[in-house]
């Protein structure tokens, strides 16, 4: 199939790397510039390889030249939004070439051909031909290909430029990628060295809780090393499209975490929310008194409403623990769309640090941005409340509304026998909180555990004595 | 093959990794030197620049997540591909590449996991690989030596330089990273303490690979900031550790 190609064409070859001591000449790269860019079209004459500008064999031994790669291809089945998914290939397959290094994509790639390679009489029209028989190859959609290999400075530069008009309007629909447009989403165990029972699951519109990788960044990596860390999860059959839950989710994240997580609603602090692991940029936490949401992160030093700071917090429900009213997250996912939606979104945010705020002034809907606190409009439960009433945040109905059920404490009383068991009072007076744990296990007799969940200890009076 | 040379800071680990890249560097081989210290100066001892460290790629990969500055059909895996790439020093006998300080705050699980990898790939391009690491043990524990065929320790006479290098060599053994080779180098060794220091020297239990006599030329070349591979071929020191690479490449 390579015959008439004068060096070797494997896969054996990815990941070849040519020092600049054995380099011929370097392409693009961030001495130069360059790009790589697959376009469908209608009319494509297959198989016309053209070099427009100078070839190797018109180039110095260490010249660094501009290059620009224009793939374009036609085919009946041939959709306009399958363009980056199969110009992402091309890194890989420039790689199958023995002698030319191809790192990168889009306007950012850097190429070198090697020594070698050029005295066995390798060509960029070479390039082009492989390229060809390898993407037909690879994407039986497309029926004609014609590929134009571009080292005329002028004609890289205005490449350039169309390309990145090209890049932009695939960011822009990419970003409109959404849970329901992917069957597959990833789960990411890195974390359970020190978080045994914590499954990341990163999906289009929830980018991992540590914020370094996202939906794109996990299907190269599942790809890229797959007995890693990071793998595909089928998401099943949709169990509920607000709260974010899926079947197959369910099952996987019940697997890898060794049968200790059984649910998980993606979108959402209450009943389900996902685990945490200890490195998440931010974190989400529930304020029973306002019944509102409240976020802090990594970097904010100051106390929170609930009257710890961030690290107090981070060590309740790190750890991969699922606890109700917490969730782990990352600042992109505040960006989200889908952020904490079944919670009500930015409408049931009540609290956040400015500097968070400030990040997010395009994507806080515009009704709601001057009406969610930050520290500096106070971080006591009764301050924000002020702040809250003063500024009419929508949460104040639900409080309204939600007033005579007072749902302030939770109390869950899992029976392990079946014995009556009497329903105490618990009088409310006004008392101080002492003590704050999202779940509270309190040691009891006669076959009853109690636990306590977003438990706050109020008392009058506390006494501490010696001995 | 992989080198790594190891041993108590200030015992003359950089003057050892920088003249076994010296004398490499006349084999034709591609040769890549990695200054895992952040206190070091391998660098200065080879006679280059470094721009860009890898932490310095950590971070700013960090930085640019964080502020949104990634598109968002780009894949980070190749951006940092790319960015290590952009940061190893290539000359025309050997290439670095320098790691830098140790991550700030915040999770670099994920970045980190991404890095190894292209590290580890990137290594498969070369014939040899020297690594300066950092003082002490670090570097075993954390595993990052994992996969050195060649562990050589660097001690002088002092009594914390033999015990770091017993410790290494215990610690080896407990955390059954298995090196092909584990070898003891004596520096800074004077014919007056010369027997005492090997009897020291016996006592750590390892392989000896070499000694190093006290070089004033060394001294002379350290106080003036020379690079050390900048000394003469015919200096016993450049001698001594062209004899410690052939005993190691011969077995």
């Amino acid at each position: 199939m390579f015959e008439d190609i004068p060096v070797d064409v494997s896969p054996m070859y990815e990941g070849e790397r040519i020092r600049s001591a054995n380099m011929f000449v370097e392409l693009a790269g961030p001495k130069s510039m360059g790009a790589e860019l697959v376009q469908v079209e209608e009319d494509v004459e297959d198989g016309k390889i053209e070099v427009i500008g100078p070839e190797l064999d018109a180039m110095n031994e260490g010249d660094i030249h501009p290059l620009g790669v224009l793939i374009e291809i036609q085919g009946e089945h041939l959709e306009k939004e399958l363009e980056g998914v199969i110009e992402r290939r091309t890194h890989e397959l420039c790689n199958y070439v023995k002698g030319f290094m191809h790192l990168n994509q889009r306007d950012a790639i850097w190429c070198r051909v090697s020594k070698e390679a050029l005295e066995a009489g390798f060509k960029l029209e070479h390039l082009g031909k492989t390229l060809a028989i390898l993407f037909k190859e690879e994407f039986p959609l497309i029926e004609s290909i014609a590929i134009s290999i571009l080292t005329e400075p002028a004609k890289v530069e205005e490449f350039v430029s169309q390309a990145q008009e090209e890049y932009q309007k695939r960011d822009s629909r990419a970003r409109e990628l959404s849970d329901e447009d992917v069957d597959v989403f990833y789960g990411c165990v890195m974390c359970q060295s020190f978080a045994p029972t914590h499954v990341c699951v990163v999906t289009p519109d929830r980018t991992a809780l540590c914020g370094a990788i996202n939906w794109f960044d996990c299907r190269a990596a599942a790809k890229m090393d797959p007995e890693g860390p990071i793998f595909e999860v089928e998401k099943g059959d949709l169990l509920d499209d607000v709260k974010g839950e899926y079947t197959n989710v369910n099952s996987i994240v019940m697997e890898k975490s060794q049968g200790t997580v059984e649910r998980v609603f993606l979108h959402s602090v209450f009943e389900y929310p996902h685990t945490s692991c200890g490195c998440f940029e931010a974190v989400a936490f529930y304020i029973p008194e306002l019944d509102g949401i409240g976020i802090v992160d990594r970097d904010f030093r100051g106390e929170t409403p609930l009257g710890i700071p961030f690290s107090a917090m981070a060590g309740q429900c790190s750890g991969g623990k699922q606890v109700e009213g917490f969730t782990g997250l990352s600042l992109e996912y505040m960006r989200s769309p889908k952020f904490l939606q079944a919670d009500g979104g930015f409408e049931r945010i009540v609290w956040l640090p400015k500097e968070i705020k400030d990040s997010l002034d395009d994507y806080i809907p515009e009704g709601i941005r001057d009406k969610i606190a930050t520290e500096e409009d106070g971080s006591t439960i009764k301050d924000i409340r002020s702040f809250l009433e003063e500024k009419g945040h929508p949460i104040l109905e639900r409080i309204k509304t939600a007033s005579s059920e007072v749902p302030e404490e939770e109390v869950t009383v899992e029976e392990e026998t079946p014995e009556a068991w009497d329903e105490t009072e618990l009088e409310g007076v006004p008392m101080s909180p002492v003590a704050y744990a999202p779940e509270l296990t309190v040691p009891s007799s006669g076959g009853v555990k109690i636990i306590f969940k977003n438990a706050k200890v109020y008392a009058e009076k506390v006494i501490i004595k010696k001995k | 093959m992989i080198i790594a040379v190891s041993g108590k800071g200030g015992t003359g680990k950089t003057l050892v990794s920088s003249l076994l890249i010296k004398a490499l560097s006349d084999t034709e081989q591609d040769i890549l030197a990695i200054d895992a210290d952040p206190d070091s100066n391998l660098p200065e001892a080879l006679g280059v620049d470094v721009n860009k460290t890898v932490g310095d790629v950590r971070e700013e990969l960090k930085e640019d997540t964080a502020k949104g500055r990634i598109p968002t059909g780009m894949n980070k895996w190749d951006i940092l591909d790319y960015r290590i790439m952009e940061s190893i020093v290539e000359t025309p006998k050997f290439d670095l590449l320098a790691m830098g300080r140790p991550e700030g705050s915040g999770c670099y699980c994920a970045v980190n996991n991404m890095l190894r990898r292209i590290i580890e790939n990137l290594s498969s391009n070369y014939d040899v690989i020297i690594i300066d690491t950092e003082a002490g043990l670090e570097h075993l524990s954390r595993r990052t030596t994992q996969n050195v065929d060649v562990m050589l320790v660097v001690t002088d006479k002092s009594k914390r330089g033999m015990l770091t290098a017993q410790r290494i060599g215990k610690l080896a053994d407990d955390l059954e990273i298995k090196f092909k080779e584990l070898y003891l180098i004596l520096n800074r060794v004077n014919t007056e303490n010369e027997e005492e220091i090997l009897g020291k020297a016996k006592e750590t239990g390892l392989e000896m690979a070499g000694v190093i006599f006290e070089d004033d030329e060394v001294t002379k070349f350290d106080i003036e900031g020379r690079p050390l591979v900048e000394l003469p071929n015919e200096s016993n020191t450049v001698k001594a550790v062209s004899g410690i690479l052939s005993r190691i490449r011969s077995n």
